[in-house]
């Protein structure tokens, strides 16, 4: 049963006291709201402002304590930015920017499980953002987890998203990436990454001679070489370039575009300002190239000296094979069949004799080539021309690329 | 003690307030009856507000003495890490003995206190002292947090606006409920997991008269803090999923470990707290600045984040920041340096701990599987948070409250799974290690006798159907004669029977009512005429057993009906019947 309104027919009318005292009822109700009203609306002014206040000065420490944080990273101190960072974040929490900063200077700490654990949480975040991924990537090489693992992350990374430079940051992070493979000696997954960055790549001499550098650490000499020589083309001329298009072409056996750049090495302004090391071999290398050159009977020669290059390399194989035979006796043992070879040309062939049997002087420069082989095998490393000679022997066709 | 000490002021306040009503009343019955009906809603959003406010400025006023005291970046090593909680200490037991008694505990307890003790009566002075103490010993780096103060100050504003709009020693009390629910709504940014808590811990049950009003506080008082801090959940909680079903045998681990913790953290409570009480009143002076110094000892040799209430090193470690070794180390420390700051009797709550041990053990235990086990695909920030449900449901014991207080907190429904297995097993296995919670233990600790909430859930409620008997009394119909009937009662030798009636009605009559009835009426009328115009109650076997209590002095017996046909009988039930059920064990 619910009470019964005041006003019902059935309430007996309120006398004139009870009317009056409903007046001061209400009007004390009113007043008492009115004031309950005012005083909320200055503890909301009052909270306002205190809360206004104490929120500027939180930005502005977590403004301060990024800035020390980035600036102690910047000097090389990745515990004392570990500290910093963390205490923006306490003061900003969420900024996704300090998260990541903070976690690489864990990483950089040496602390690998923390940020290991704080990268992996980001991950969970944004898995697809590409610099959370190269960081995973980065700690996962550093822990020499699973290769699978960092090539899973570092794909990540490639696959991710970056933030207005995605274009850069990708090839950095297949440039990165190539490297680690190289480390690995997994050379023909390096390779693939360097090619597709080699094809992507802007027109920058520096980046196209990184990756020629990388390629030339996967041993793949001949890509690299390609990259070394449109870079060494350019104006002005590339020193670096030079040198690596020598030194590659020199690699694969190309003694006459090795002679051509390494020319242009040697004869460059700043050749003399580099390292003596590097001179030397520069120097080497060429000297090299020109002597082989010089041996190498090619068929672009004449037939006179071509034939007169033939007996020289005769001449110098069979006194290898002399001197091999006479130093062990064991040794005449397992070069018998070269020395019947040996028996078996005509003793002292003229120029001319060669000039006309082309057979000849094909079965001639086999001879020297085997003999060069075995007697290295025999007797050690030849030096001198029987060096040169086994180098030809060893990549016979190789110069017949130029 | 400190509740009936703080109190002791109170009371005197309370019943001069009950007075007043009272002779008021009589007058207010008559010239606005509807008045504090109509005021509760109003006031209720009054509540609310202030009590908002009130909380944000709290909170506020914790990380500004934060700041000012400990710096804006405490680490190991700084020697105020020592001084100041130490400090704190002191300055707060002073204030505390020489000014504001009442601000004494956590919160909660005194709460129930003013509602079932004091009519809800909880002084301006209480308030203002639990606000400033509070703010000063957490801001300071006690380890205690700011949620179950929040709820007292809620309840003081509540009981202050009550008293000042003069309304009735009913209302009055109900107001104290309301504003804790509105304190704490707002220190969660929560409205959901705070009138469950207050239903759960402090009201005890679902009154219907109360609800409305504690959810309207609750949702101004929340709309004020989103205002301030935005409409964020409390924690940046990062992505939650259950992908792999599999993974509820790792939550399940986590429940176990939280089952197995919050009985120590309750027992090393239930221990210190009543022998530091003990002790002599003047070191009453000390005991918050020794807790303080320990405190700041555990800060100053590596471990700064077990200091205040921790919310910032939380949102850390769901955001992996730290390896599962650091982390169980946290677990512990914070235990060990909230059983000294709550036990020294240091002003401050129990609810940011909870939740800072919970979220350390949860990000532990996620931490070391995902590193052992990375197969398992929940991140740390889930295992974190359902780390928090773990210890709220095995510490605080508030099981519903638990699991609405991760999903409210998370916004992410799809947690629901792993949180109610994990609040389960801890609930269940902290219950058996530790039969009486921790609230409980306190109150018993402080000589108060309040009701204990978990014992009432769990209550059991006697039925009808637990004191029913077959039908044995004859069974007339009201068309039969009164001579039939006569020799129908005769025949069984009853003292009463039943008469059923064409209306589908039934009638319980006395013999000795049919003897007056023969003799008043011919025998061959019908019986229904010699019955008196009521009827038996209708009463179903699920009815409360007590709703049959005051129907007896009128009837001698009273037929249980069957809720499908009202016209079959499931059995009948007498006076007697009841009470031997109450007597049996």
């Amino acid at each position: 049963m619910s009470p019964l309104p005041a006003n019902s027919a059935h309430t007996p009318a309120l006398s004139p006291e009870e009317r009056l005292d409903k007046r001061r009822l209400i009007l004390r109700d009113t007043a008492s709201l009115a004031s309950l009203f005012a005083i909320t609306a200055v503890l909301f002014v009052i909270t306002w402002f205190f809360f206004r206040s104490f929120e500027h000065h939180r930005e502005e420490l977590a403004q301060r304590w990024l800035t020390r944080g980035q600036t102690e990273m910047q000097k090389g101190h990745p515990v004392q930015a570990v500290y910093a960072l963390r205490s923006a974040l306490a003061y900003s929490p969420g900024r996704r920017d300090m998260e990541i900063q903070l976690a690489t200077a864990l990483a950089a700490a040496g602390r690998t499980q923390e940020a290991i654990a704080y990268f992996s949480n980001l991950h969970d975040a944004a898995p697809g953002d590409g610099i959370i991924n190269l960081q995973l990537a980065r700690l996962a090489a550093k822990q020499k987890n699973s290769g699978a693992e960092t090539q899973r992350d570092y794909e990540a990374a490639l696959d991710g998203t970056w933030q207005g430079d995605g274009y850069t940051r990708r090839r950095e992070v297949r440039l990165e990436m190539a490297a680690w493979l190289i480390g690995r000696h997994d050379f023909d997954r390096a390779r693939t990454q360097l090619l597709v960055a080699a094809g992507n790549a802007p027109d920058d001499p520096a980046i196209k001679l990184q990756i020629a550098g990388l390629l030339e650490q996967a041993q793949d000499p001949e890509s690299a070489l390609r990259i070394y020589s449109a870079v060494a083309r350019r104006k002005p001329v590339s020193l670096d370039a030079l040198e690596g298009a020598g030194r590659t072409a020199f690699e694969i056996s190309r003694y006459e575009t090795a002679r051509l750049w390494l020319e242009r090495v040697t004869g460059h302004p700043e050749f003399s300002t580099r390292p003596e090391a590097e001179r030397s071999a520069n120097q080497d290398m060429l000297n090299i190239s020109v002597r082989l050159l010089n041996l190498y009977p090619g068929p672009g020669l004449n037939m006179r000296p071509r034939a007169e290059r033939v007996l020289y390399a005769k001449k110098t194989a069979s006194a290898r094979m002399a001197a091999c035979a006479a130093a062990q006796p064991q040794n005449a043992l397992a070069l018998a069949d070269l020395t019947t070879r040996w028996h078996q040309l005509p003793a002292s062939p003229k120029p001319l004799q060669l000039e006309q049997q082309p057979e000849l002087e094909e079965s001639v420069m086999q001879l020297v080539f085997d003999t060069e082989r075995a007697t290295a095998g025999l007797c050690g490393a030849p030096a001198g021309d029987d060096a040169l000679l086994l180098r030809m022997a060893q990549i016979p066709v190789a110069h017949d690329q130029d | 003690m400190e509740i009936k000490e703080a109190s002791r002021g109170a009371a005197t306040g309370a019943n001069a307030q009950a007075v007043r009503p009272a002779a008021a009343e009589v007058n207010l019955s008559r010239i606005a009856p509807t008045r504090d009906e109509r005021l509760f809603l109003v006031l209720s959003i009054f509540i609310g507000v202030i009590s908002g406010l009130l909380v944000v400025s709290f909170r506020v006023a914790i990380e500004w003495i934060g700041i000012l005291t400990l710096g804006s970046a405490p680490h190991p090593g700084q020697l105020r890490l020592l001084f100041v909680p130490a400090a704190a200490g002191l300055l707060v037991a002073a204030l505390v003995i020489w000014f504001f008694p009442g601000a004494r505990g956590s919160g909660v307890n005194q709460t129930k206190a003013a509602l079932y003790i004091y009519n809800g009566y909880i002084s301006f002075r209480t308030v203002i002292g639990k606000f400033i103490t509070s703010a000063i010993a957490i801001g300071a780096g006690h380890s205690l947090g700011p949620e179950d103060p929040s709820l007292q100050i809620g309840a003081g504003v509540a009981s202050m606006i009550a008293r000042r709009l003069r309304l009735s020693r009913q209302r009055l009390r109900m107001f104290a409920p309301i504003g804790a629910a509105a304190g704490l709504a707002a220190a969660f940014n929560a409205p959901i997991s705070a009138i469950l808590f207050v239903i759960e811990e402090v009201i005890g049950n679902w009154s219907a008269a109360v609800l409305g009003s504690v959810v309207l506080a609750a949702i101004s008082s929340v709309v004020v803090a989103r205002w301030f801090w935005g409409a964020e959940p409390m924690f940046r909680i990062p992505s939650v999923s259950l992908r792999n079903p599999q993974e509820l045998i790792a939550y399940a681990v986590l429940g176990i470990a939280g089952g197995l913790l919050a009985p120590i953290f309750s027992r090393a409570l239930g221990f210190l707290r009543p022998r530091l009480r003990a002790m002599p009143p003047w070191t009453r002076y000390g005991q918050p600045a020794l807790a303080g110094l320990l405190v700041g000892a555990i800060g100053y040799f590596g471990f700064p984040q077990v200091m205040g209430s921790g919310y910032g090193v939380i949102d850390q470690a769901m955001h992996g920041q730290y390896v599962w070794q650091f982390l169980v180390a946290l677990t512990l420390l914070k235990l060990l340096a909230t059983t000294l700051s709550f036990s020294s009797g240091t002003p401050g709550g129990m609810f940011a701990p909870t939740l800072f041990i919970g979220a350390m053990l949860g990000a532990a235990v996620g931490t070391f599987e995902k590193h052992f086990f990375p197969h398992l695909t929940g991140t740390i920030g889930a295992y974190s948070l359902v780390g928090m449900g773990v210890l709220f449901a095995g510490f605080l014991r508030a099981p519903l409250t638990s699991v609405f207080m991760v999903l409210e907190v998370s916004g992410n429904y799809s947690i629901i799974l792993p949180v109610i297995l994990a609040n389960t097993i801890a609930y269940l296995l902290s219950r058996s290690l530790q039969p009486v919670p921790i609230f409980e233990t306190f109150t018993h600790q402080d000589g108060l006798e309040l009701p204990s909430m978990e014992e009432q859930r769990e209550e059991l409620v006697l039925h009808l159907e637990d004191a029913l008997r077959p039908v044995e009394v004859p069974v007339a119909s009201g068309s039969d004669s009164i001579e039939a009937a006569s020799r129908l009662v005769a025949g069984s030798r009853a003292s009463a029977f039943l008469v059923q009636l064409a209306d589908g009605t039934w009638y319980a009559m006395t013999a000795e009512e049919l003897t007056a009835a023969a003799a008043a009426h011919s025998p061959s009328a019908a019986l229904v005429t010699a019955l008196r115009p009521d009827r038996t109650p209708m009463l179903f076997p699920d009815l409360p057993l007590e709703s049959a209590l005051h129907h007896f002095p009128r009837w001698p017996l009273l037929p249980v009906l069957n809720r499908a046909n009202r016209s079959v009988l499931e059995g009948v039930v007498a006076l007697d019947d009841i009470l031997r059920r109450y007597r049996t064990p």
